[in-house]
């Protein structure tokens, strides 16, 4: 069956009527992942009665947290085994002094790997439909879905009437 | 007597209500809230609009750049430290001075910005952006200030965590590797804490520019389309950033006043100097942080929409706490080495007051202490651009006071007296000195016209979550959270 990709804009002030189009289209049988929706402000996935998203952004920053540890703990405890330089009644590998090191590096790890994370997501392929209007950094919200192509006038039409601009599907960009 | 009786509710009462609704639209961003698109073009048509005197000004901080910073670095570079006025018994002048000075300025972005996010102060959202630039550029200054006070420049890598022919790394227990990697590590982290909420509006951007700037928009902002994906991302990543951030914050400051601390010489060895730094550097960051914003308000269009007097008036308050905050840090300071009664200390402490110097020492005390507490108690005062910037101007007057103070002037007069002596910053020093400054200036105004200054889609936010509640027999502001 050929479907399209449909996109259909609501100004910044419609969101109850962007959360009802998205229930319209539950109704007419669209699943979850056959809809985007795109936004200028940040919308909870409750107030769009959105399914909860998930990112790995948590992730990629424990673990760069880890790692900034472990290079810490090098720099610390082996560096000065390599090429030992004792001093007496000095420790070869103190830890208060150690401590401050541990800790920048560890949260170097931390902040580095959560940009890293951003940007592995970001260039990731998607799942959902993809596409972009310009006016939706003008506050608009935007809602994509993938429909069959024989019914998607009709869905688009249903979408009008509850307030929502249709997007011409040649004006849908990739960003 | 008289007695006047009014009644409890009179037929003005819904005119009174709009009247006060009115008020408080004029007086709150966040309740006078405008179209988006409005406010991007807004934002848009500031970066945009270049007159003359722009112009004049760029070029006229580069070529200071060039002469004042790098010429009289590089003449330094040619002729050796011997040019500098550092020599026995001070080895650490205005050089050091000014890197502390610049590192405590870069304290305003994160404090403004992911500390007032941590706590919802939802005053900050037009200006998160100045500041988080402020800490970036303020770093960027200060970081040159080791390379600098270095003189071998050309061995800075020294530094890095890179062993030698012999596997001898560098010593990770000395306090100056601990500042290399502090710095980095803010800085660093700085610079990404700034990039990853101007996403959205460089998309913003991409989306209404041509050319060579909307090739550069449109790769910063990573394709940025805004999906439920992309925001949620994007504020896990700000709200672990805003609680992170703030150690490393607290860390770099500290780590600077360890320089000091872990020495022997007297007037430097407090178990105090890491938060009574920190305070200090809170202190002059958000001071900075209101010169900047009055100088952006008055010179950038359509700013005064964005930057109100509200803003000021928040700023002001934050300065009057910080600055009653750093009296007390201070006296706590003063008070113990004076009651301890060391003959050195004592010397000290009396050559800052009664000293050749003193006036150094009295500017401090009148900048930091006498003006904020004077004034800033004042609403009216608090709520007037000009006035405010007058007084956060003087406000780093005082804090570079406290610095020099602290540094060139306790290094002067320790504890033996053939080895006392008088620090005079050169002509040299003094040309670095404000060549970093004008390189600060420099990169803000090539800033102010390349990225947003406004977070717009962070005030549409704060605008959509804010509005008005009948209470009673009025309506009062109230906030929801969208998120």
């Amino acid at each position: 069956m050929e479907k399209n990709i449909r996109m259909v804009l609501f100004k910044e002030d419609q969101i109850d009527q962007a959360s009802e189009a998205i229930e319209t289209l539950h109704h007419q049988g669209i699943s979850e992942k056959d809809i985007s929706i795109i936004s200028g402000v940040p919308f909870s996935e409750k107030i769009l009665g959105r399914p909860a998203a998930w990112t790995n952004i948590p992730i990629f920053g424990i673990a760069g947290a880890l790692v900034g540890l472990v290079i810490a703990s090098l720099f610390n405890f082996l560096t000065p085994h390599l090429y030992k330089m004792t001093v007496g009644g000095m420790p070869l590998t103190p830890i208060p002094t150690s401590i401050v090191v541990t800790f920048e590096l560890t949260m170097l790890g931390l902040l580095i790997s959560i940009l890293l994370g951003v940007i592995i997501e970001m260039i990731s392929p998607s799942s959902g439909p993809k596409g972009y209007h310009p006016k939706i950094s003008d506050g608009y919200i935007g809602i994509l879905f993938t429909c069959p192509a024989a019914t998607d006038e009709k869905t688009c039409l249903e979408l009008q009437d509850m307030g929502a601009e249709i997007v011409d599907p040649a004006e849908v960009k990739q960003p | 007597m008289a007695v006047e009786a009014k009644p409890l509710y009179s037929s003005k009462a819904t005119e009174h209500q709009e009247t006060n609704a009115e008020e408080l639209r004029k007086e709150h961003l966040m309740l006078d809230p405008m179209p988006r698109d409005e406010m991007n073009q807004m934002v848009m048509n500031a970066m945009h609009t270049t007159t003359k005197k722009y112009w004049v000004f760029l070029i006229g901080f580069g070529l200071a750049v060039v002469v004042l910073l790098f010429g009289a670095w590089g003449y330094m570079i040619a002729n050796g430290m011997g040019v500098a006025g550092i020599r026995r018994p001070v080895f650490w002048g205005i050089f050091i001075v000014t890197f502390v000075f610049w590192i405590g300025i870069s304290h305003a972005g994160t404090f403004v910005s992911a500390i007032l996010r941590v706590f919802k102060a939802e005053f900050r959202r037009p200006f998160t952006r100045a500041a988080e630039l402020m800490t970036t550029f303020g770093l960027a200054a200060g970081a040159l200030y080791p390379l600098i006070h270095l003189g071998r420049v050309w061995v800075f890598y020294w530094m890095i965590p890179y062993p030698n022919a012999r596997w001898l790394w560098p010593n990770f227990r000395s306090p100056l590797v601990w500042d290399f990697l502090a710095i980095t590590t803010y800085l660093l982290s700085s610079t990404i804490y700034l990039f990853l909420p101007l996403m959205p509006d460089l998309a913003m951007a991409r989306d209404r520019t041509t050319g060579w700037r909307h090739a550069i928009y449109k790769v910063l902002s990573l394709g940025w389309r805004g999906t439920e994906a992309e925001w949620l991302r994007l504020r896990k990543a700000i709200g672990i950033f805003a609680f992170a951030i703030i150690p490393v914050m607290f860390s770099v400051h500290t780590i600077v006043s360890w320089d000091f601390a872990v020495t022997m010489v007297v007037g430097w060895q407090s178990t105090i100097f890491g938060p009574y730094f920190i305070i200090g550097a809170i202190l002059s960051g958000v001071s900075a942080v209101v010169t900047i914003l009055y100088i952006i308000r008055s010179t950038m269009k359509n700013f005064d929409y964005f930057i109100r007097p509200e803003h000021f008036d928040g700023l002001g308050k934050l300065i009057l706490i910080f600055s009653m905050a750093w009296a007390y840090f201070f006296f706590n300071e003063y008070i113990l080495s004076w009651y301890g009664g060391e003959e050195a200390l004592k010397q000290l402490l009396t050559l800052h007051a009664t000293g050749p110097s003193a006036w150094v020492w009295y500017l401090m005390l009148i900048c930091n202490v006498a003006i904020p507490w004077l004034f800033l108690w004042n609403k009216k005062i608090r709520r007037t651009p000009w006035i405010m910037f007058i007084i956060t101007l003087l406000v780093n007057v005082g804090m570079f006071a406290e610095r020099y103070t602290i540094i060139p002037l306790t290094l002067g007069h320790q504890r033996n007296p053939f080895d006392w002596g008088i620090y005079n910053p050169t002509i040299v020093e003094i040309s670095i000195v404000l060549g970093t400054l004008c390189l600060f200036i420099f990169l803000y105004l090539l800033a102010s016209r390349l990225i947003p200054l406004v977070p717009v889609w962070e005030v549409q936010e704060g605008q959509m979550s804010h509005t008005f509640r009948k209470v009673g027999k009025t309506e009062i502001p109230s906030v929801t959270e969208l998120e």
